[in-house]
């Protein structure tokens, strides 16, 4: 890390040298630092019915400014990072003392610079790249690359660590993972708002002899190899279409035998029995409008696709969309709406194919300045037969959320109104069938919320409270909720608005079946002081008390717990 | 007329000697679907060789022929690359990175395509003949053994709702907020934990950066059912400005885990931590300034 430092210090020395006779330096962006603290007092201590949710202490720096040195040359700087580890997913989970290397590449922590020179762009530490849908991924990378724009061409490169090894411990210590070390490239060529070429390239492999405690299966060493090839292009009147194929040569297992059977791409990546090669494609075309637009979009992923970049890929589906949004009545009405299907287990590798059934639509009408009705429509449906074998099970789940919200605004000399009363309604059902002989097991679920809200706006004052009252009710097969919220906001500046205060206070009773009811207080505030134009010092406060009925038995009937949150921090704005 | 006699002497007395090589075939009824792991998961096959043969030691190679339910072949062990095995006196126990090599498998025309692009076999049942026979004449030397199993691979859950970058009002949001997923499929027979996980995604972060380095507000394990509904106890009010890390209006990422009755990942292909692709709900506390209660985006 002093390195990184040394670097941009010399950086800016050089520069600032270099360009003194000539127009100053610019910087823009910001800095921060803040601290957050959390606390969890439970009584009795140690009831196991609610857990620590954020880091007991923890520190984080940003640094993010654009150094414009010249016309032609600047250093955007992205530096984000916390003094504590707190992965809980992913393979630095359970992590408590990192080296170097681990910190560095850390998902928690930024350490980017970008330094940029007329057309040429040098990726240097922390970088997420995205050079297309289908082959790179969207984890961090820490290494070093380029991306170059001369004319239409493009030439990116890219090559780092996405992790570093980190060896297995029991728990509740570190999974382990593997090294995993990505090289990416690009070619193509490009016009903004008209066209897209390009040719993309990724290879990501773990190191096995990166660790020397080897995580537990199923974590393997991987090995993936990506081409995809992209063509975008612009029309007039707003029409677009952009596609991309792709062809992935996977291996899981690194362990794994060399299979001379099986599809290779040396020297880029040797096939083994546990690879795979599979395609995927995606397509999506349209029109889009001041006041209508329309799209339809499909995507294909192979049963054998895989990508090192996206370590939560779903692959063997088919999915296509139908969307579209449209103004009307003099933009007093505004749709939103789409439909689509999605296809699990295309390949057949899984039971026969699950299919979803994907709808939404959401309808605003202003009808005059004081009256207007939003109204909203969600459905979902999952279907599939099962494993047509004892022990098997069809599985069928359908979502339905409807809601309707009219607003009502009146305004005299003094303040403006606003009371809004919100319905929403909401069935879930799933049915599970059983091949062999056996029950049919339904679980139904049916959701009533209403909302009712207030918010005045006086025009004299600096003061703006705002109101609500919720109850919401959930009737499923064996449980049967109940919330009742109130909840009243208020924002105030003061000290001529260099300081801003914002508080809020919410209370909840919820019951569950016929055990006694509980109740839930949260109250927080932002505290906001501007020091001065560029300097803000920043507060967050919270308190979230729960006391339960009976629902715990003994000995808990009664427990409760105080949580507390402290954030505070000091923000810079360069300019 | 001699010939014969002494064929048949011959076969009797072959027969006589294999009788002291016998053969038990062990298989895991639901072995994993993906071809590759059958090598690396203990009890996927288990060959079990007693050799009580006064000729002692015995080399053999195992041929092994994977069929569908009614009989068609998949696939079936090359000979010739099959290894030479000794088998000693008394009892020899083999696994399935020996009794079924797949480097050295001839799977036929349309399932060695599937297995090229999936690594994986339709689903269904399936049944593995196993003999022991001569290492130079691939004559048999033991009666074949057969055993059926069923194959089907996993679909992890789905996140459903929230969608993906829906907003949530956060006046409904403070009180509750609905988590719907499809379950597994198939279902395994020892039933299915769900582990629910939402995390904040702060200011300045990415939105797998938040899912890979925060701690998650929601954490929670749910037997079999498909449905979670939460109560955030969260202040959903914003700050103007950055340095307390909350973003505007407030992002969260979420997801789901399959996990096994023992809480152990049910992991899948390349995603071995059996996690589900995430998705992003923003509670939207920005409409309240605004006194637009709607959930959706409209502007």
């Amino acid at each position: 890390m002093k390195q990184l430092f040394f670097i941009i210090f010399l950086l800016v020395a050089v520069y600032t040298h270099a360009q003194k006779k000539k127009a100053p330096i610019s910087i823009t962006g910001s800095a921060g630092i803040g601290y957050e603290g959390y606390g969890l007092d439970k009584n009795p201590s140690g009831f196991p019915a609610y857990s620590q949710r954020r880091p007991w202490n923890q520190v984080r720096f940003s640094f993010m400014p654009t150094i414009k040195f010249s016309k032609n040359f600047s250093l955007p700087i992205n530096f984000n990072f916390a003094a504590f580890p707190t992965n809980f997913a992913g393979p630095f989970s359970g992590i408590k003392n990192q080296n170097i290397g681990q910190y560095l590449t850390n998902p928690m922590n930024n350490f980017g610079l970008n330094p940029t020179y007329k057309w040429a762009e040098f990726q240097l530490g922390t970088q997420y790249l995205k050079y297309s849908d289908l082959s790179t991924g969207d984890i961090g990378i820490f290494g070093a690359g380029f991306v170059l724009k001369p004319g239409n061409y493009r030439v990116k490169f890219f090559t780092g660590n996405s992790q570093q090894g980190i060896n297995y411990a029991p728990f509740p210590g570190p999974i382990g993972a593997y090294k995993r070390t990505h090289y990416m490239f690009s070619l193509g060529k490009e016009k903004e708002n008209d066209y897209l070429v390009a040719f993309n390239f990724a290879k990501g492999q773990d190191k096995i002899n990166s660790i020397t405690s080897f995580p537990l299966l199923p974590t393997t060493p991987q090995e993936g190899f990506t081409l995809s090839m992209q063509v975008n292009k612009d029309f007039k009147k707003g029409f677009y279409i952009k596609t991309e194929g792709a062809n992935s040569i996977y291996t899981t297992d690194l362990n794994a035998a060399l299979n001379p059977l099986l599809k290779s791409f040396k020297p880029f990546i040797e096939a083994r029995n546990s690879t795979t090669s599979d395609y995927a494609a995606q397509i999506s075309l349209g029109k889009k409008s001041k006041n209508f637009d329309i799209g339809f979009g499909t995507k294909y992923i192979g049963a054998g696709f895989q990508v090192t970049g996206y370590p939560y890929l779903q692959p063997d589906r088919f999915e296509y969309t139908v969307n579209t949004r449209f103004n009307a009545m003099k933009n007093r009405t505004n749709v939103v709406a789409s439909i689509g299907q999605r296809f699990n287990n295309v390949s057949g590798t899984t039971a026969p194919i699950a299919k979803q059934i994907i709808g939404s639509l959401n309808w605003f009408t202003q009808f005059n300045d004081k009256f207007s009705i939003n109204a909203s429509f969600n459905n979902f449906g999952f279907n599939t037969p099962g494993v047509l074998a004892p022990g098997g099970t069809s599985i069928k789940n359908v979502s339905t959320d409807l809601g309707v919200t009219p607003t009502y605004t009146w305004t005299n000399t003094t303040m403006s109104n606003t009371l809004s009363l919100g319905y929403n309604y909401s069935n879930y059902k799933e049915t599970l069938i059983p091949f062999t002989p056996g029950p049919t097991v339904t679980q139904l679920n049916n959701t009533h919320t209403v909302l009712l809200s207030y918010i005045p706006v006086y025009f004299n004052r600096k003061i703006s409270p705002d109101f609500s009252a919720l109850y919401f009710y959930n009737d499923a097969s064996l449980a049967k909720i109940t919330f009742a919220t109130l909840s009243a906001g208020l924002a105030v500046p003061a000290l001529k608005e260099k300081l801003k205060l914002r508080g809020q206070l919410q209370y909840t009773l919820s019951t569950f079946n016929s055990f006694t009811p509980e109740n839930n207080v949260v109250a927080s505030c932002n505290v906001d002081y501007k020091i001065n134009k560029k300097l803000t010092w920043t507060n967050f406060l919270s308190t979230n008390y729960y006391k339960y009925g009976n629902q715990l038995g003994n000995p808990f009937i009664g427990a409760n717990y105080l949580e507390s949150n402290l954030r505070t921090g000091l923000q810079y704005k360069f300019k | 007329m001699k010939h014969k006699i002494l064929l048949a002497l011959f076969s009797l007395f072959t027969l006589a000697v294999n009788a002291q090589l016998t053969t038990n075939l062990v298989v895991n009824a639901r072995p994993s679907a993906r071809l590759s792991d059958w090598s690396i998961t203990k009890g996927t096959f288990t060959l079990i060789v007693s050799n009580i043969s006064p000729q002692g030691n015995r080399r053999v190679k195992i041929k092994s022929v994977l069929k569908t339910a009614d009989g068609t072949t998949v696939a079936s062990t090359d000979l010739n690359k099959a290894t030479i095995i000794l088998i000693r006196d008394g009892n020899s126990i083999y696994d399935a990175n020996t009794v079924f090599p797949l480097e050295i498998q001839q799977f036929e025309g349309s399932f060695q395509t599937m297995l090229n692009r999936t690594g994986k076999l339709s689903s269904g049942a399936y049944q593995l003949c196993v003999e022991l026979v001569d290492p130079t004449t691939f004559a048999a030397i033991t009666p074949t053994q057969c055993r059926s199993f069923f194959v089907a691979a996993l679909q992890l859950p789905i996140t459903m709702v929230p969608y993906d970058k829906q907003e949530l009002d956060s006046r409904k949001a403070q009180t509750a907020i609905t988590f719907r997923w499809t379950p597994l499929t198939p279902l395994p027979l020892g039933g299915v934990n769900y582990h629910i996980q939402v995390f904040e995604v702060l200011e300045n972060q990415q939105d797998i950066q938040a899912l890979r380095a925060n701690q998650p507000l929601l954490d929670k394990n749910i037997f079999a059912v498909t449905q979670f509904i939460w109560q955030p106890q969260l202040g959903f009010i914003n700050s103007d400005d950055d340095s307390t890390g909350f973003q505007k209006p407030r992002r969260f990422i979420w997801t789901i885990q399959a996990l096994d009755a023992s809480f152990k990942p049910i992991g899948n292909d390349a995603n071995y931590e059996g996690r589900s692709e995430s998705k992003i709900f923003i509670v939207n506390a920005t409409s309240k300034q605004k006194g637009n209660n709607n959930g959706n985006k409209k502007d």
